[in-house]
């Protein structure tokens, strides 16, 4: 039996959908944990949200100043900021100019 | 008394996490039934309707149990409580431990099943002169005492595992036994596509029938492959992932990897498997039928057909063996946290009581069946409701997102995921439970996961409400985990 071109077709598409992202987030993640790992060999802390992650937590900590977690959320974002203006390594995707724009809530 | 616990155990490595993951959600579903209902519902017209709703329900619940756990660094009742605080509600975690605990009682025998296969291909037994499949695995099942031995053999052998703790158990064993099942299927994959033949095999479950993505059964199929198989809201993801390190990502290997990481073996599986069935003439199947008749009677038409099954069974008890071992640590986890036992202790206290629960699924497969049924369709689901439900309506997906999710994370969450959580995947679980009922409707099937469904949360608000009222529960008893 010859396979026609559809078959092939989703054959390969299905290969990369599943094989090719499965591939592509295993590598990415170890790549990840490998630079995380390195950063943490230099110096004892590091930055833990990107720019756009810590943005939005930092609205949310200023919309719902009586939220029950509004105290942990606050020391994850100053936890954060800390990190960033102590250690000379990012984790995360960060200008000097963003850095020297966060303020601590 | 119970040994000092010192510290929380922690995985040793982040591929020893993803393998934990991949370990407990790859099990007998992948092997035996993704392949074939793939196939029987339009190819790749299924691939379509699972990839769909891979992402838009497991992947987003995947995260959001996995950031539970790694919140609270607790198992399913001590992170239920840090989102309740202490009384009866926090039976919802009860709710998911008994589900465990009855899945595994009857998962245990179909582990031994695999073993049985396993071992017998070892022997070369399939690939015998005079070999019959059918009368096989007949005898085989009628031998009760046999199957109890078995599930004996399976639940001393999880024990063995899990009383050497997180890292020197767990983590060790599926490091090797996720990888060599991937290697299994790939050689197996290699030695089917080169049979003359084989090419029906790939048009039989790779063929495109577009008009399946319009019949709702297509649909329903490939919701019930992509919950169940991803395990979601059993409590697993959430063991696991509390015991990730402090700057570990949540959403790319708890949720993406995972996901998409189980069901790309599901995938493997329809290539190793169907090609060789299709190249001998055998009709394709599923489950049992799948594995111990179909695929057995195809090992001696093959070349090399012995080592091949050697790499087929090994590979499927690796699979279903691996999942026992992390389905049994949900309750241990939670059990060591919330008594004053050790983790030894809890290890052959569990283990002791899935073993006991097990016997009657050993004993008849009528029995194992039923319960597959009324756990499969509506115990899972409630479990998965209880733990979705409370991240969704009482913690808050938003908090959870901002807190946990997007924290040290590999891959940003933005807002779409939080009304998948909160409305989503709770009104899924409620029309799946709803749609078996109806179904089914009168049947002891039915009749049973009704009281699965009633008398589950009944029992753990009642022993919640005592044990919380008593003000019980930990003391010194908040850490697990075992070796570290």
């Amino acid at each position: 039996m010859v396979l026609t071109a559809e078959v092939i077709g989703m054959l390969v598409f299905t290969l990369a959908a599943f094989w090719g992202l499965a591939t592509w987030s295993l590598v990415r993640t170890m790549r990840q944990e490998g630079r995380k790992v390195e950063i943490l060999e230099q110096q004892d802390r590091m930055d833990t949200y990107s720019p756009e992650a810590l943005a939005e937590l930092r609205e949310w900590i200023q919309a719902n100043p009586d939220d029950p977690l509004v105290d942990d959320a606050r020391r994850r974002h100053n936890e954060c900021i800390e990190a960033l203006e102590e250690t000379d390594r990012r984790f995360y995707d960060w200008s000097d100019k963003e850095i020297d724009r966060l303020e601590r809530v | 008394m119970a040994d000092a616990k010192t510290a929380r155990a922690e995985w040793g490595t982040r591929f020893g996490f993803l393998m934990a993951m991949i370990g407990a959600m790859v099990g007998a579903g992948n092997i035996w039934r993704f392949p074939y209902v793939m196939g029987e519902n339009g190819g790749g017209a299924f691939v379509l309707a699972f990839l769909v709703l891979l992402f838009l329900l497991a992947v987003p619940g995947l995260m959001a149990e996995v950031a539970l756990g790694r919140y609270t660094n607790k198992g399913v009742i001590g992170a239920f409580r840090d989102v309740l605080g202490r009384g009866g509600l926090v039976g919802l975690g009860v709710i998911v431990l008994l589900v465990n605990i009855a899945l595994m009682s009857y998962y245990s025998p179909l582990i031994g099943w695999t073993l049985y296969y396993a071992v017998h291909s070892l022997l070369f037994t399939f690939t015998a002169t005079g070999f019959e499949a059918e009368p096989f695995m007949e005898t085989f099942f009628a031998n009760s005492a046999l199957m109890i031995g078995l599930h004996t053999v399976v639940m001393g052998t999880v024990a063995a595992v899990l009383l050497l703790g997180i890292r020197r158990g767990v983590e060790r064993l599926v490091v090797y036994a996720v990888p060599a099942l991937v290697i299994a299927l790939a050689i197996m994959t290699v030695r089917g596509l080169t049979l003359p033949g084989a090419s029906e095999g790939i048009a039989f479950t790779f063929g495109v029938q577009w008009g399946y993505l319009f019949e709702g059964s297509t649909w329903i199929a490939a919701l019930g492959q992509a919950l169940f198989s991803t395990g979601l809201g059993w409590g697993i993801a959430l063991t696991v992932g509390s015991y990730l390190r402090e700057y570990d990502d949540v959403p790319l290997g708890g949720g993406i990897f995972t996901a998409i990481g189980e069901s790309s073996i599901g995938i493997l599986a329809a290539l190793a498997i169907f090609p060789v069935v299709f190249a001998v003439g055998v009709e394709p199947d599923a489950g049992a039928g799948l594995a111990f008749v179909s695929l057995v009677q195809v090992f001696p038409e093959i070349p090399l057909g012995g080592l091949v099954a050697v790499l087929f069974f090994v590979g499927f008890f690796l699979a279903t063996f691996t999942s026992g071992v992390v389905i049994t640590e949900v309750s241990v986890t939670t059990l060591t946290e919330e008594t004053k036992y050790s983790r030894k202790q809890t290890v052959l206290g569990v283990c002791g009581l899935i073993w006991l629960l097990g016997i009657p699924s050993a004993y008849s497969a009528d029995i194992l069946d039923y319960l597959d049924f009324v756990f499969g369709n509506w115990g899972l689901p409630l479990a998965t409701l209880a733990i979705i439900g409370v991240i969704g309506w009482v913690l808050g997906p938003e908090r959870l997102r901002l807190l946990v999710v997007n924290r040290n994370a590999g891959i940003y969450v933005g807002k779409w995921w939080d009304p998948v959580i909160k409305y989503v995947i709770p009104a899924v679980m409620i029309f799946i439970m709803a749609y078996f009922a109806w179904e089914d409707f009168g049947s002891p099937e039915m009749i049973g996961g009704m009281l699965v469904i009633v008398l589950f949360p009944i029992i753990g608000y009642g022993v919640m409400s005592v044990l919380e009222g008593r003000g019980g529960g930990p003391d010194a008893a908040d850490v697990t985990g075992g070796d570290d």
